[in-house]
């Protein structure tokens, strides 16, 4: 594995150029991770994802996001108004040296400056861009405004997540925190760009791409639309378990820490189930009346199907911590889960044995800090974190001087202008 | 349709199941590549128990609905691999083939002889990406998941709800979709490096893993600042902050109000609208969009830091107003002064109301050989060469056993009659379906 580190990552030698806030950054994150040069573009001043929080102790600065600093790792940083003419320019020469364009742009907007797919490939037939937006460049609803809550609403998450009426009462359907509709898009996005990079090594040529957002919430719901296509059902919201025609059994247990246990339970009520879960009640002596023989019938545990969630698995989850539950129960071979805060995670053994977590030098702060890894461990070239966010325009000079040749004089003109 | 595919001539061996490794091998399919999914009816997991199975139809191995979804553009190999003769197909048909995709448990690919290394033996170049629960390494690689506990342990489900509620979840296997995605992700990665270098490798991705990175701002706010998310106000349901709280950034963006979910006309069970204000500018337009109504001119309410700390009135008076408007309405009003709003829209309203859907076909009808005609789901990309298609239905079990062992393995089809004969390709005392009749005449 070590040896595997020391390796180039799977998109070595590609050159992205993202022009992205928060719909595309963490696309580009993830092909910088994988070990593309990511050169992200931002507005002189800094992109306006940097000022979204939490900051670097509570300091709210530019270079003290968070979230710029998470969703922009393994990036490097320049800084240009395309709204001038130099730095249309500009930008046109770095399109004419990049595999990817990666933009997020109201649609319409770069075409307005002359800088959408078919003037840029005119220079460049392998370049592939990539439009990432709220709802792709065409239809009624393309030039709305989106949000990462509203797209969790048009998308069908939040008619999906809620609770039972009889935990809380009128409740309003909830979207899951966290910047999900961003990620979702960010998948499919980065599915895209591959597809056509594949491709590319065939066909040589780069193709324009029309990603949507909300098509990509639309679509990240599993058996939702299924279910309505060939049943025509329109599916309940329950407390932390499935959407549901019907109401089904609960699967979320309060364990004596007050945190939650996901045990799923009644759809595995057979009789071997029923005897593996007496045995792990039994091993902490709560298995009731459990062990008594009666229970290997189907027909006497379909009849007490409450008793068993309700009293037996609620009680002993209740007398223990939630992450004692999840190791027993794991160990004997039940597919349970603790409900975790993210900050649980770092305790996680598991993690720490896979290599999850990585220090990411903040040289300028003097300080490293630690963020999470890698989805997946790849042995012959690595994913991996290569360099924490970009400072606004940090390398200017070495994209724009050191690459494209740029004088410094001429450098020092377009500062002074405002153009970087 | 005869253009060219992204994936055109690129062969996956598909050893998925249920849904995640499903998930991503549609996706690979729908940019063109050869899908191969080896079945076996004695375990198949996805295809049963199904309850998306239309009602006018039996349930069997050919009529769920979601399976049909989740497997368009897949041939189906229906083989017994736990037996010589069956792996012995296996080898041959990975000799021929780009990627092997596979969501086993840690170690069944190894305890077959399928391990990374026997699979280079094979073809050296072999793209070979497993779809574990937690992993080939670590301590817990044993453990399972299914969505639910992915989300649970990763700390994804804690992320969903209400302060002081136990937490909403995800109403799905919101895992089982990523899974997927990082499954298609994975694989293409590992395409796009072979076909540079050469060189193909063994891609470990784990369920539980690859949620945790979904969480990070909430990770580094604890890693750099020492706060966790256990605290007052969080998960802060779906406004951006908890009123009487402390004031804090809650991980979905600017920290603003309005920012929440409102009741519309007439009120049924899915008739809700979110509408969020970025700006000061926002704001305002919405309050135009209300019909300039008393309250709202409100000192208290004129800047982002009045509404946030007045949240709970706000909150009310907005959907005093939300309440007199269907929601397609009201979206329609806000958008178009510049105001962020947008439909809560449940599977029906996305399939029969999303006038954006709609537009972009994302739902078309295809037809099935045992299904009838309904309407499947496409990409949310278009691809301007290469376009991303559903080119052919879910596979009908084992539809494709004798097209890719006699076709693509050339095997006589002899040899094809006899693998039936002693259970290589169906369970010799299972009834055979017609189209199995058919192929070995």
């Amino acid at each position: 594995m070590t040896d595997a580190q020391a390796l180039p990552g799977p998109l070595a030698g590609l050159r992205i150029l993202e022009l992205a806030d928060e719909k595309g950054q963490f696309c580009g994150k993830l092909l910088g991770d994988l070990g593309a040069d990511v050169v992200k573009i931002e507005p002189p001043g800094g992109e306006r994802t940097r000022h979204v929080g939490p900051f670097l102790d509570d300091i709210p600065h530019p270079e003290r996001s968070l979230s710029f600093w998470y969703y922009n790792t393994s990036k490097r940083g320049i800084t240009l108004d395309l709204q001038t003419a130099d730095g249309r320019r500009l930008f046109a020469r770095l399109a004419a040296t990049a595999d990817v364009i990666l933009e997020t742009f109201r649609p319409g907007f770069l075409a307005s400056l002359g800088l959408d797919y078919e003037p840029l490939r005119k220079q460049n037939d392998r370049l592939i861009m990539c439009s990432l937006t709220p709802f792709g460049q065409t239809g009624p609803w393309r030039d709305y405004l989106s949000s990462d809550l509203l797209h969790m609403a048009a998308g069908g998450q939040m008619a999906s997540c809620g609770y039972d009426e009889a935990d809380v009462p009128n409740a309003a359907p909830i979207a899951p925190g966290g910047g999900n509709a961003w990620h979702m898009g960010g998948h499919f996005a980065y599915i895209a760009i591959m597809a056509a990079l594949v491709h590319r090594t065939v066909a040589g040529q780069g193709q324009y791409i029309d990603a949507s957002i909300h098509e990509a919430c639309a679509l990240t719901t599993e058996s939702a639309i299924a279910s309505y296509i060939y049943r025509g059902e329109v599916l309940r919201r329950q407390t932390g378990r499935h959407h549901a025609a019907g109401p089904t059994p609960r699967t979320q247990f309060r364990a004596k820490d007050g945190s939650y246990v996901c045990a799923l339970v009644a759809g595995w009520l057979n009789p071997k189930f029923v005897k593996d879960l007496a045995d792990l009640l039994d091993s902490y002596g709560m298995a009731g009346d459990l062990k008594d023989p009666k229970y290997q019938d189907p027909a006497v545990i379909a009849a007490n199907i409450s008793h068993i969630i309700d009293d037996l698995v609620a009680n002993f989850i209740a007398s223990l911590p939630a992450e004692e539950v999840y190791h027993a129960a794991q160990q004997r071979g039940f597919t349970w889960g603790a409900v975790r805060a993210p900050e649980a995670l770092l305790e996680d053994a598991h993690l720490h044995d896979r290599g999850f977590w990585k220090q990411v030098e903040h040289k300028e702060l003097g300080r490293s800090f630690i963020y999470p890894g890698e989805a997946a461990i790849f042995n012959g070239s690595p994913w991996r974190i290569s360099r924490r966010a970009p400072l606004i325009g940090e390398h200017n000079i070495e994209v724009l001087h050191e690459e494209l040749g740029l004088s410094r004089g001429e450098l020092a003109v377009l500062a002074e202008n405002h153009v970087i | 349709m005869s253009r060219l595919r992204a994936l055109e001539n690129i062969r996956v061996v598909d050893f998925s199941w249920v849904r995640a490794g499903p998930w991503a091998t549609r996706w690979l399919g729908a940019l063109g590549a050869e899908i191969i999914k080896i079945e076996w009816p004695e375990n198949e997991r996805g295809r049963l128990p199904s309850t998306t199975t239309p009602r006018n139809l039996e349930v069997n191995l050919n009529t769920s609905g979601n399976f049909n979804d989740t497997n368009v553009n897949k041939k189906s190999l229906s083989l017994n691999v736990r037996t010589a003769k069956g792996l012995e197909i296996v080898r041959r048909l990975i000799a021929v083939s780009d990627i092997v995709i596979e969501n086993f448990s840690s170690r069944v690919l190894q305890n077959w002889g399928l391990g990374y290394q026997a699979l280079c033996e094979i073809k050296p170049d072999i793209v070979y990406v497993s779809m574990s629960g937690y992993g080939h390494t670590g301590r817990n690689h044993q453990y399972t998941t299914f969505g639910p506990v992915a989300q649970a342990v990763s700390g994804l489900t804690y992320l969903s709800g209400l302060p002081g509620e136990p937490p909403a979840g995800w109403g799905w296997s919101y895992m089982d979709d990523t899974g997927g995605m990082y499954g298609a992700m994975c694989a293409l990665t590992g395409l796009y490096h072979r076909n540079m270098t050469g060189q193909g490798q063994h891609i470990d991705q784990a369920q539980m893993v690859s949620a945790v990175p979904l969480n990070g701002p909430a990770l580094l706010d604890f890693t750099v600042n020492g706060r966790g998310s256990r605290r007052a106000g969080f998960p802060p349901g779906n406004r951006a902050h908890w009123p009487g709280t402390p004031l804090v950034n809650n991980y979905r963006g600017p920290t603003v109000a309005p920012h929440n979910a409102y009741r519309t006309h007439p009120g049924e069970y899915n008739d809700w609208c979110v509408i969020v204000c970025h700006a000061d500018e926002e704001w305002q337009r919405l309050v135009q969009v209300m019909g300039a109504p008393s309250w709202a001119n409100a000192e208290k309410f004129a800047t982002v830091a009045g509404r946030l700390r007045h949240q709970q009135e706000l909150d009310e008076h907005i959907e005093a107003w939300s309440m007199t408007l269907g929601k397609y309405e009201l979206t329609e009003r806000c958008q178009a002064a510049g105001v962020r709003a947008l439909p809560v829209q449940s599977a029906e309203d996305r399939v029969e109301h999303d006038p954006q859907l709609r537009h972009r076909r994302m739902y078309l009808p295809m037809p099935h050989p045992a299904l009838e005609l309904h309407k499947v789901q496409n990409a949310p990309f278009e691809l301007s060469e290469t376009p991303a298609s559903n080119h052919l239905p879910s596979p009908l079990i084992g539809q494709h056993t004798r097209e890719i062992v006699e076709g693509l393995l050339c095997y006589s089809h002899e040899e094809f009659r006899a693998g039936f004969a002693d259970g290589t390709f169906w369970p010799t005392k299972r009834a055979r379906f017609p189209y199995m009749e058919e192929m070995l005449q």
